[in-house]
């Protein structure tokens, strides 16, 4: 999975992912196209569903292009609504802590 | 932290009694008294939530939902609408512009706050 | 719909709910282990928790809470409703309706009792089931394997997954069988744009119950091709949940339009076999979004469910009848069941007693307001009609028969009495009024940072519904006044020398055929320096006027004194004292003040206790018919020459036992006539004014004194300023009923001036 390419570009997300924050989060991923890419969820307090897509959408893209993409830190807020509705993200979050 | 709610209601009796409601479930009120106002004080108030009426002078809570959804910075705040039961029109139309849920009137507390609940993280 | 009616309605409601309360808890103790019996008694509980929170009822609130957190307990199967459990929380239910009644009377509570309940209860959500038999606690909470067992979380619970497969084991411990829903849930955009949130449908969707959730992400495209405010994700939600379909689609009330939703009831087989979607187990503490304790798991073994049956049977053999009866019935009989607890009995059956003395007071009738008013206008229409007799009777037979008279006579006594009894239907105390008030002095004491205490008094005096109705506004404004405005801070009070805690005396009492309601505060009192110059800034007197300090301190009822000029918080924009004022007025009320600096001020409202009938005083003034109300009038008089003095351009006294009092022509103020009349043709009322001074009006002759139907104006024609209502008197005329108040305060600047009579009558 790891890429040889590039280095990897960290991506911090905001603390409220809301309807309003997808365009943004969406525009952030899409320009990070083409390098492997950590997310760093450790500052979200509140995120809704079209965020999730989007990042699931991204995790999707990602892994057709064979680059990686992990949640470098994930927050409880975080963690707790994907586990919620269903999305598992156990295996993008980085294993090394 | 508090919960913030802008309540936008023209009947003074209604504003008390959102007021007593929200405050005594540890929200934070801000209140305006028609639509005009309510977008004017949209940004200050910055709500978690929005409770409005809808007859309501000078502007309606028609025209008010349509004004928040429109607002770029706002329009993802869940608007609640005070309505009545057998006003099912009013229900749809508010729907359309956009509202996110209602609560029936008569005024219940319970039903008031359940209904926030139901729409704020 | 005010907040008065509001309360009233939640005590009515509490009634109900304590009422199901009860039957629930004794069918519990009979055994039934319906689940929706046990929801039936925790949703009382809630919405009575619920109500009272709204109404900042605090005491209820907290013990309702940790009521509500036990029997939750009971309903998620995590505490068995055995003989000894239930004992606590009949025990509860009694404390809870004490606390209501408390909060809706203003009653005591024994508050050791209600302390030691709660830690009762707590005792029992916490898993410490107490010991009457030798029953030992079994731990249902086995985990299932069939699907991979959530972790313990953090505060080391372990959360139990329902499982789909194991129908077999759900079946060995004595819970019911919990039916299981498949539900699937297809968002569109538009849920989204609304401001709704699947997150949120989704958490409350897992607070009804055990669920397994299966997202399904085959829609979502990639990146590029992704439209970011689209819905593209849906679900696959199996819930295992005693709570019902409805339950289900009310939590997507709001998202129905906005979403396709299925929901069917899953079939065991379906449930267990045919599993093909990977279901992600959602443990159910959800302890972000849900803040409620977790508690373990634990049921009481069956024989003390058999002695809870024994007990229940007793109690519920003698319940059965009408509701109140049945309230007593099961107080009654739930006494002989704490025997088992000696230590408890005794207070458990005190309450019980205290339960059967309040069932056991008047039997009283709900009934709409509109007949007692039809009542109450065809009495009215009765009196006229009775008065219209009478005086036909005079003119028509100059000779009429002693019967006839003695007939009459009776007829109208009857009249009366009939009147009086229709009246006293409306009648209510003051009390519900009053005790919201206090609510409203700690809100106001809280935002302003003041410590105040508002002792009532005759809280009992009784006055018509109507007059209740609209007292509640005007004296909120002035409670708020006082504690705003009237009230020093603490450190201000300590400073003066008082105690740092305020007080706001409320009073209500009956004098001469009307309620007098006085608000005092022990504050600064008015600063009449300040109040003077803000008239003067305003242009509402003279700077050069001279006023008395009783006359300075009236001011602050001006329309356009407000000092609230900024919005407050509670009441929204501020509201002058002139509102106040004018709707005592509109009431057919007198308000005023009398304050003394460093001291406090004490406002005295007087109010009629019905706003349907008037004893009034029917008077000829430039052969019009008028009606002076009987209370405002001190006493009637004959002038004589000698004692009219001219005063100034056209201002007339009249000595009275060496004082002097002005003189009004009523004539001349209402433009009957175009010059004074001759003080001595004409008979003089020395009325009591508004602000306590004394002023004689002039009318031309007394026709004597009566009761009348009020009719009012406003609603039959329109406000005239001067005229308080109109009524119909026995001889089919109208008569109009002078507005005393306003006559006086017209006297002052010579004619009523629309925005005077404004001022003054409303």
């Amino acid at each position: 999975m790891a890429s040889n390419k590039t280095a990897q570009k960290t991506l911090s997300l905001a603390p409220v992912l809301d309807l309003n924050e997808a365009t943004t989060l969406h525009e952030k991923l899409l320009a990070l196209k083409g390098s492997d890419v950590a997310i760093d969820a450790s500052a979200v307090e509140r995120v809704g569903t079209l965020c999730v897509q989007v990042l699931m959408a991204g995790a999707k893209t990602w892994e057709e292009d064979h680059l990686s993409f992990t949640f470098s830190k994930v927050s409880d807020a975080f963690e707790k609504t994907t586990q919620l509705i269903g999305v598992e993200i156990d295996h993008l979050v980085a294993k090394e802590i | 932290m508090k919960k913030r709610v802008l309540t936008v209601d023209d009947s003074r009796t209604i504003r008390n009694m959102l007021l007593v409601t929200l405050n005594n479930a540890g929200f934070e009120t801000i209140q305006a008294e028609d639509g005009v106002e309510g977008l004017e004080v949209l940004e200050e108030a910055n709500p978690d939530v929005i409770v409005t009426d809808i007859n309501m002078p000078r502007l309606d809570g028609f025209g008010f939902i349509e004004g928040v959804r429109k607002n770029d910075r706002y329009r993802a705040i869940p608007i609640l609408v005070l309505t009545t039961e057998s006003d099912a029109e009013k229900k749809n139309r508010a729907r359309q512009a956009g509202a996110t849920g209602w609560i029936v009137k008569p005024f219940d507390p319970t039903k008031l706050i359940d209904a926030i609940e139901r729409v704020t993280a | 719909m005010d907040m008065n009616e509001i309360k009233e309605i939640f005590f009515q409601e509490c009634e109900e709910q304590l009422a199901e309360l009860e039957s629930g808890l004794l069918k519990l103790n009979d055994g039934d282990r319906d689940p929706e019996t046990v929801n039936a008694v925790f949703r009382a509980v809630h919405s009575i928790k619920g109500g009272a929170g709204a109404f900042g009822l605090d005491d209820l609130v907290s013990f309702a809470h940790v009521f509500e957190t036990t029997l939750d307990c009971v309903r998620s199967n995590r505490l068995d409703p055995g003989p000894e459990v239930l004992k606590v929380m009949l025990k509860s239910a009694d404390v809870l309706a004490d606390l209501t009644n408390a909060a809706r009377d203003g009653g005591s509570v024994d508050e050791a009792r209600s302390r030691q309940l709660i830690k009762e209860l707590e005792a029992l959500a916490n898993g410490e089931v107490p010991q009457a038999s030798a029953a030992p606690v079994e731990v249902v909470a086995k985990p299932v394997a069939a699907v991979a067992a959530p972790p313990v979380n953090e505060e080391g619970f372990q959360p139990v997954a329902f499982s789909f497969d194991d129908f077999e084991a759900a079946e060995e411990p004595p819970l019911m069988e919990t039916p299981t829903y498949e539900i699937v849930f297809r968002p569109k955009s538009d849920l989204y744009a609304k401001g709704n949130e699947a997150t949120l449908l989704l958490r409350d969707l897992s607070r009804l119950g055990d669920m397994s959730i299966h997202c399904d992400m085959e829609a979502l495209p990639t990146l590029d091709r992704l439209s970011p405010e689209s819905a593209y994700f849906f679900w696959k939600i199996q819930l295992a949940t005693d709570k019902g379909e409805d339950a289900i689609r009310a939590v997507f009330e709001f998202a129905e339009w906005d979403c396709d939703l299925e929901i069917s009831l899953a079939s065991d087989e379906a449930a267990s076999s045919d599993e093909e979607l990977p279901m992600q187990p959602v443990p159910f503490d959800l302890s972000i979004l849900d803040d409620e304790p977790a508690v373990s798991v634990g049921v009481v073994e069956e024989e003390e469910q058999l002695a809870s049956q024994q007990l229940g049977n007793a109690a519920v053999s003698v319940a059965g009848t009408a509701s109140n009866v049945l309230q007593m019935a099961q107080s009654a009989a739930r006494a002989p069941a704490e025997k088992a607890a000696p230590a408890a009995s005794a207070a458990a059956q005190g309450a019980a007693g205290q339960q059967a003395a309040a069932s056991a007071a008047t039997p009283t009738i709900r009934v709409d307001l509109d007949r007692v008013d039809r009542l109450i206008n065809l009495v009215g229409e009765l009196v006229i009609n009775q008065a219209m007799l009478s005086q036909s009777v005079v003119e028509n037979d100059t000779n009429g028969t002693s019967s006839i008279n003695m007939g009459l006579e009776e007829l109208q006594q009857l009249t009366r009495e009939i009147q009086d009894s229709v009246m006293a239907i409306r009648a209510q105390p003051v009390k519900p009024v009053f005790q919201r008030m206090s609510r409203i002095v700690r809100e106001i004491a809280d935002m302003t940072g003041k410590s105040v205490r508002l002792i009532t008094e005759g809280e009992n005096t009784e006055v018509d519904k109507t007059v209740i109705d609209k007292l509640a506004e005007p004296l909120t404004h002035m409670i708020r006044n006082a504690v705003d405005h009237g009230l020093e801070t603490p450190e201000k009070r300590l400073a003066a020398g008082k105690s740092a805690e305020g007080t706001v005396r409320l009073t209500a009492k009956h004098r001469s055929g009307r309620i007098v309601i006085e608000l005092a505060d022990d504050g600064a009192g008015i600063n009449r320096e300040k109040v003077r110059q803000k008239a003067i800034d305003n242009d509402l007197i003279a700077a050069d006027a001279n006023l008395s300090d009783e006359e300075i301190d009236n001011l602050i009822f001006h329309a356009g004194f407000s000092t609230a000029d900024k919005i407050s918080d509670i009441s929204g924009r501020g509201v002058g004292m002139d509102v106040v004022k004018r709707s005592i007025q509109a009431l057919g009320g007198r308000i005023n003040i009398s304050s003394k600096p460093g001291h406090g001020s004490v406002f005295t409202m007087s109010l009629p206790l019905t706003l349907a009938v008037l004893d009034g005083m029917v008077v000829t003034v430039a052969n019009q018919t008028l009606v002076v109300p009987l209370t405002a009038i001190v006493e009637t008089l004959q002038p004589e020459a000698s004692a009219i003095h001219s005063f100034g351009a056209n201002q007339r006294l009249i000595s009275i036992r060496n004082s002097f009092c002005p003189l009004v022509d009523v004539g001349r103020i209402l433009n009957f006539r175009a010059i004074q009349a001759n003080p001595v043709e004409g008979v003089a009322l020395l009325v009591e004014s508004e602000g306590g001074g004394q002023r004689a009006l002039m009318v031309d002759a007394i026709q004597g004194q009566r009761q009348v139907v009020i009719k009012s104006l406003e609603a039959n024609y329109t406000h005239v300023p001067g005229i308080a209502a109109a009524t119909i008197l026995g001889d089919g005329r109208v008569a109009l009923i002078l507005d005393v108040d306003a006559i006086v305060a017209a006297s002052r600047g010579q004619s009523l001036k629309p925005e005077m009579s404004l001022a003054a009558v409303g």
